[in-house]
């Protein structure tokens, strides 16, 4: 057996060890996930709305001190932007509440 | 070492199909121990590749001539640089340097998501593992690049002379990495398709990659463009050969894309659009390496060995066909809630500007496979030549530089035509004042000379709206925050980095539509047979032919340089050399261009022949104005895309809080 051989059967080992050792470990029929949550799922997408709604906002406000937009639009479009924030909070809100309500209940089952 | 390297993509072989099934059992079975167990495959591939490419380095480096790729792109000569950037020169190893730069970015995302976003990443590594396992296919069932010659010749052919230029180091290698980092995007997109998480996760999760990529694609066509104009000996830099425009495709979709997912983040909508962009983005650089490496198409860059055609033309038909089913399939999710608010808004200007860079795309497109298919249908190949990229393109270019001028100065969501006139007052007199004072100073006698003209002016409309953009954002800073002029310009750029990195970027983008206008219309030149001791005048410049010396560099090649003074007023300002390199085993010998650059013009000289008994030689001579104003305008865009990639520590404080405010009050949180 010549080095670039030795290196090789070095190869392969490595190969069935990195591989094979989590097939056998303390994780074999573990889940890698839970259960996909709705209400996780939406309190996640409304987390980036509200975000994106607020920097609208900011945005908005610089393209008025900027001149780009007429008070008449400033006005109407950040009533708008300012109703769909607030919709957004509620609907979070809302699920915060069933989030907290879950958890409790989870918790009080594994105790 | 030949035998480890042929190992060891045997290896990369194996694993990657184990990862790719190991994956997909993992998300499918929502397994923990199957998925620990595919996650080591991502690093032990790129582990294998890197192996490999080791012993192929090695065997250019030491001048195993044994191995046959090595003996057709190397020789004993070659000096250390193009031994090393030889191992892209051929297709066997540009076949192997795409695995290894698509191995490392999947090694890099494996990394950045080893413990997050567990639903999307097994498939995102799948269809990661999936293009590997395409290219490794290739390397260890087509394409070996370890193949042996039974009896070693004692000397290799040597690189092309064409590629033996500083740029072969860096031009490829930088269009390969905009290339292959599309791969990204693309994965996760398809990931989401399959999981449906069709909200914007996979776009934030990718948007810095999608820009790395963006950005070396365009440096690696501008790269390009410098090396054909140096190397080349034509006097241009762009000729819509079929390769370049291969290139050029998926810079013009991403970029359509990089705007439009602006709007999907703001508003929540155009997501059929934005994941047909991205997916078209990939399909097209997998399009350009289709045009490279299919033999159907002649340019001087292809690949000698041009043979993979109907493997790449079939994966192509796969992609295109698996990314349409998803799509079809996800269509009722991918439909948004939201509309634009208006017509008149930056939204609808983007969507404009979508349209146009598609236009442009599918007009290249076009011009590129229409010789392939008259070929095809009529059994006649049918050249499309500059004349229909310009006649399509140009006016096309004109529309999109209006409009990035355009889009700044109109309001997000909604614009009224009392305030665009009042924010497009300002440019269009700026834009108005540079058409009457370059009236008189530019020739208006032909259609390119008028294009070149409106472009002028558009250019002096758009670095107004910009200049426009910079200083009223920081004068409402001023009046918010007190601070000086130059700090609140410093920090209107350090806090909105996307929006005044892209100006940033937009303003290069200016300074090359000006260099390409002005270097295509007032590009002058001349040919000359003449003895030694006359002239040639061009433009403003005589150039005074003072013989010809001739030098044996190694033995590679011989050089033939001619000696020519420029000057310039009767002023001699410069001494020109161009050259006429005859490399050994080469039949055909290379010109080496002589070039005097300034921002105004450039002085491109020719040895376009010579008579060594008589010394008297043939020059070709260009003065092309203003070419080197696309060389600034890359660095402006290079630093501008530098600025909106610079890590943004409030949206990683931002992700972080959401992530604490999700584990306080759901069970299981992760995002």
């Amino acid at each position: 057996m010549n080095f670039v051989h030795f290196i090789e059967l070095l190869f392969i080992l490595m190969i069935l060890i990195l591989v094979g050792l989590p097939l056998f470990g303390k994780y074999s029929g573990k889940r890698l996930f839970s259960d996909p949550d709705a209400n996780l799922e939406e309190y996640k997408h409304l987390q980036v709305r509200k975000e994106e709604v607020l920097l609208s906002i900011k945005e908005l406000e610089f393209d008025f001190k900027t001149d780009k937009l007429s008070q008449v639009d400033y006005d109407e479009m950040r009533a708008k932007l300012e109703r769909e924030a607030v919709g957004i909070l509620e609907r979070m809100d809302g699920l915060e509440k069933l989030g907290r309500k879950t958890k409790k209940s989870a918790a009080q089952v594994s105790t | 070492m030949n035998d480890l390297g042929e190992f060891a993509l045997q290896l990369a072989f194996a694993t990657t199909l184990y990862g790719c099934v190991c994956y997909i059992m993992a998300a499918r079975g929502n397994r923990i121990d199957l998925y620990l167990s595919a996650d080591k495959t991502p690093l032990l591939v790129w582990g294998f590749v890197m192996v490999a490419s080791i012993c192929l380095w090695k065997a250019f480096l030491t001048n195993d001539f044994s191995v046959e790729y090595v003996w057709a792109y190397s020789n004993t000569q070659q000096n250390f640089f193009y031994k090393f950037a030889s191992f892209w020169g051929g297709q066997k190893g540009s076949l192997l340097f795409w695995t290894l730069i698509l191995t490392s970015y999947m090694a890099v995302v494996h990394y950045q998501n080893r413990t997050r976003n567990l639903m999307l990443v097994p498939y995102a590594m799948t269809v990661m593992l999936v293009m590997t396992l395409f290219f490794l296919g290739l390397l260890n069932f087509s394409t070996n690049p370890f193949e042996r010659i039974p009896l070693p010749p004692e000397d290799g052919r040597g690189l092309n002379p064409l590629l033996q230029n500083y740029w072969m180091v860096i031009h490829p290698p930088t269009l390969y990495f905009g290339y292959v980092g599309f791969t990204v995007p693309f994965a996760f997109a398809i990931a989401a398709l399959i999981t449906k998480n069709l909200d914007d996760g996979w776009i934030r999760l990718t948007r810095k990659w999608a820009l790395i990529s963006w950005f070396f694609l365009a440096m690696g066509n501008l790269f390009g463009a410098q090396w054909a104009y140096v190397e080349l000996g034509w006097g241009g830099y762009w000729a819509w050969d079929p390769v370049e425009n291969a290139a050029f495709m998926p810079l013009i979709v991403a970029t359509a894309y990089l705007h439009s997912v602006m709007i999907q983040e703001k508003k929540d909508m155009m997501k059929v659009w934005n994941m047909s962009l991205i997916l078209l983005t990939f399909v097209m650089t997998i399009f350009g390496t289709f045009i490279t490496r299919s033999g159907l198409i002649q340019s001087v860059h292809t690949f000698d060995e041009a043979t993979l055609g109907f493997i790449f033309l079939g994966f192509l038909v796969v992609i295109v066909a698996f990314c349409v089913f998803l799509i079809v399939k996800r269509l009722p999710l991918l439909k948004g809630k939201n509309e634009l608010d208006s017509f008149l808004s930056r939204e609808s200007s983007f969507l404009f500007n979508n349209l146009v860079l598609l236009g442009i795309g599918f007009a290249t497109f076009w011009g590129t496979v229409f010789p392939i298919l008259s070929e095809a249908v009529r059994g006649v190949k049918i050249t499309v030549g500059p004349p229909f990229y310009n006649q399509v393109n140009v006016p096309i270019g004109l529309a999109l530089l209006a409009l990035i001028g355009i889009g700044p100065i109109i309001a997000w969501r909604r614009a009224t035509f009392s305030n665009l006139r009042k924010s497009f007052l300002k440019p269009l007199t700026v834009m108005l004042v540079a058409g009457v004072a370059l009236f008189p100073m530019v020739p208006l006698s032909s259609k390119s000379e008028i294009y070149t003209y409106i472009t002028f002016m558009l250019c002096a409309f758009v670095v107004t709206t910009i200049v426009i953009e910079f200083y009223k954002g920081s004068k409402a800073r001023m009046s918010l925050h007190g601070g000086t002029f130059i700090q609140e310009l410093g920090s209107l750029v350090w806090r909105n980095k996307r929006r005044y990195g892209g100006y940033t970027v937009h303003l290069g983008v200016v300074l090359i539509f000006a260099g390409i206008a002005g270097s295509s219309s007032y590009s002058v030149e001349t040919q000359k047979h003449i003895q030694k001791g006359e002239t040639i005048e061009i433009a403003d410049f005589e150039l005074l032919y003072n013989g010809l010396g001739v030098t044996e560099q190694s033995n590679i090649k011989t050089r033939v340089i001619a000696t020519l003074d420029v000057l310039k007023n009767g002023k001699k300002i410069w001494v020109s050399h161009p050259e006429k390199e005859f490399y050994k085993e080469q039949n055909q010998p290379v010109s080496e261009v002589s070039l005097l650059s300034t921002w105004k013009e450039d002085l491109y000289v020719i040895l376009a022949d010579f008579n060594p008994d008589d010394e008297s030689a043939t020059f070709k001579i260009h003065v092309n104005p203003m070419v080197s104003w696309l060389w600034y305008g890359q660095w402006i865009m290079a630093f501008g895309t530098i600025i909106c990639m610079w890590p943004d520590r409030q949206e990683q404080r931002r992700r972080l809080e959401r992530m604490k405010k999700q584990q306080a009050i759901f069970v299981a949180a992760q995002e």
